[in-house]
């Protein structure tokens, strides 16, 4: 089906990073809600990406694969983090609450008031364009269950910033 | 109301793009220092693996593989001569375990007919997807932890009706649990999905479908544990996955996340015969 490649070189694989870096950060942050946390994960991914590049067979299809590894290096923080409410944690939630509501909620704001199997999923789909069948890919989920959780997440949206 | 609802999603797609998003302002500096650290090492060697494919030894094994039910292994104990054209000839079974990743798959290989033969060849086609999508998961994960597990009964071997189930759940973060359905008709020696039980002028889709929803909101309305999203089922897939159960009825069934949340696990519809009789062929 894909034409075997060679193994990506130190700084093809990098400018691909490079290039899908913001992409990272959102979904990382989409799953972990704190930059920080966010970061490690990004940073993690980057360098288990790096060291089973030859798994990638197709670069056009490094975006999706190397978010695959960091949805799992996520879901493997989430397992280690220390069941505590930070209040970081939520700092996006208590902005989300605390809106003047003359002041419009931003979309992200709305996103992060999701519960956690939404957010990503809303996240990949409205902020990347990712496809219904992509994101299933990148969740390890069914196509069925990325349609489920959109399709409660749209509704959520909608009651949110509409409501506001 | 679909307009509508692509409306929004128009207007959530054009605001993800135009508001600004908060990135920290460390955030590319790291990324570029971490991929300035990368070292050029070898890629990893590929982990071994093996497929077994032993009759009598891998027939026990297959037996005492936990969560087959008494009537399957029963059905199993007939083997290998289970109907006049469907033989389950040996078992493939593939093993794999290195700590961060494990899989155990077994199915039956048929023979005896063309038809068994088919079945036979799609479930390994599908069998070696989803070994194939374990394995990239495996090198991808690091140090995650992924697993696979496939096993099959036969759930119906009358004198009409031969149907394979084959099972799985793969897990990672959750379990998913999925199964599929293989059918011989033996009167006709055909291969049979749910789009060739019906009249090509029927619109079984749409009666059954009404049948799933109808149940869906009973089962509401009798057990508030019982949480589906009707709202989000449209149709049954027109291949959907089927059963003929002991008492001849048919039994629809849907993987796990299909119409009800995870922790509903898979889901059955039994259909009365008087609902879709008058459409079979």
């Amino acid at each position: 089906m894909i034409a075997p490649q060679g193994v990506l070189d130190k700084e093809a694989f990098c400018t691909q990073v490079i290039a899908c870096q913001e992409t990272m950060f959102r979904t990382a942050k989409a799953i972990l809600r704190q930059d920080e946390d966010a970061e490690d994960a990004v940073q993690d991914a980057i360098c288990t990406a790096f060291a089973s590049r030859e798994s990638l067979r197709d670069i056009q299809r490094f975006k999706p694969w190397i978010l695959r590894i960091l949805t799992n290096k996520c879901y493997d923080l989430c397992r280690k983090r220390r069941p505590v409410v930070d209040l970081e944690d939520v700092a996006d939630r208590l902005a989300a609450e605390t809106t003047d509501p003359i002041r419009r909620m931003t979309l992200w704001q709305a996103v992060m008031s999701l519960n956690d199997d939404l957010r990503v999923t809303v996240t990949l789909f409205y902020y990347e364009g990712f496809s219904v069948r992509e994101i299933g890919q990148i969740l390890g989920i069914s196509e069925a269950a990325v349609k489920t959780r959109l399709s409660r997440g749209r509704a959520r949206l909608r009651l949110i910033l509409e409501e506001k | 109301m679909r307009c509508k609802m692509d409306q929004f999603d128009e207007m959530l797609k054009k605001r993800a793009a135009e508001e600004p998003f908060p990135i920290p302002q460390d955030y590319a500096g790291r990324v570029f220092q971490t991929c300035a650290g990368l070292e050029e090492t070898k890629p990893r060697s590929r982990r071994s693996h093996r497929w077994a494919a032993c009759a009598a030894a891998a027939l026990a094994l297959f037996i005492a593989v936990p969560n087959v039910s008494p009537a399957a292994a029963a059905a199993m104990a007939e083997v290998p001569l289970l109907g006049a054209i469907v033989e389950i000839i040996t078992f493939r079974s593939y093993t794999y375990d290195d700590g961060h990743g494990a899989a155990n798959v077994t199915v039956p290989e048929l023979g005896g007919s063309g038809a068994a033969e088919e079945i036979s060849q799609q479930v390994r086609e599908y069998t070696d997807r989803l070994i194939a999508r374990f394995e990239e998961d495996c090198k991808t994960l690091g140090t995650g932890y992924e697993a696979l597990d496939v096993s099959s009964t036969v759930v119906t071997d009358t004198e009409q009706w031969f149907t394979l189930r084959v099972d799985a759940v793969q897990t990672q973060a959750g379990a998913y649990q999925f199964s599929r359905f293989y059918h011989i008709d033996k009167t006709t020696g055909e291969t049979v999905s749910l789009r060739d039980l019906f009249r090509k002028d029927t619109d079984y889709v749409a009666v059954l479908s009404a049948q799933v929803r109808q149940q869906m909101d009973a089962r509401m309305a009798e057990n508030q544990e019982a949480d589906y999203f009707p709202e989000n089922f449209a149709d049954i897939d027109p291949e959907q996955n089927f059963y003929w159960n002991e008492a001849g009825d048919l039994v629809l069934v849907f993987d796990e996340y299909a119409i009800a949340p995870g922790s509903m696990g898979m889901q059955e519809f039994t259909i009365p015969a008087n609902v879709y009789e008058a459409l079979l062929k």
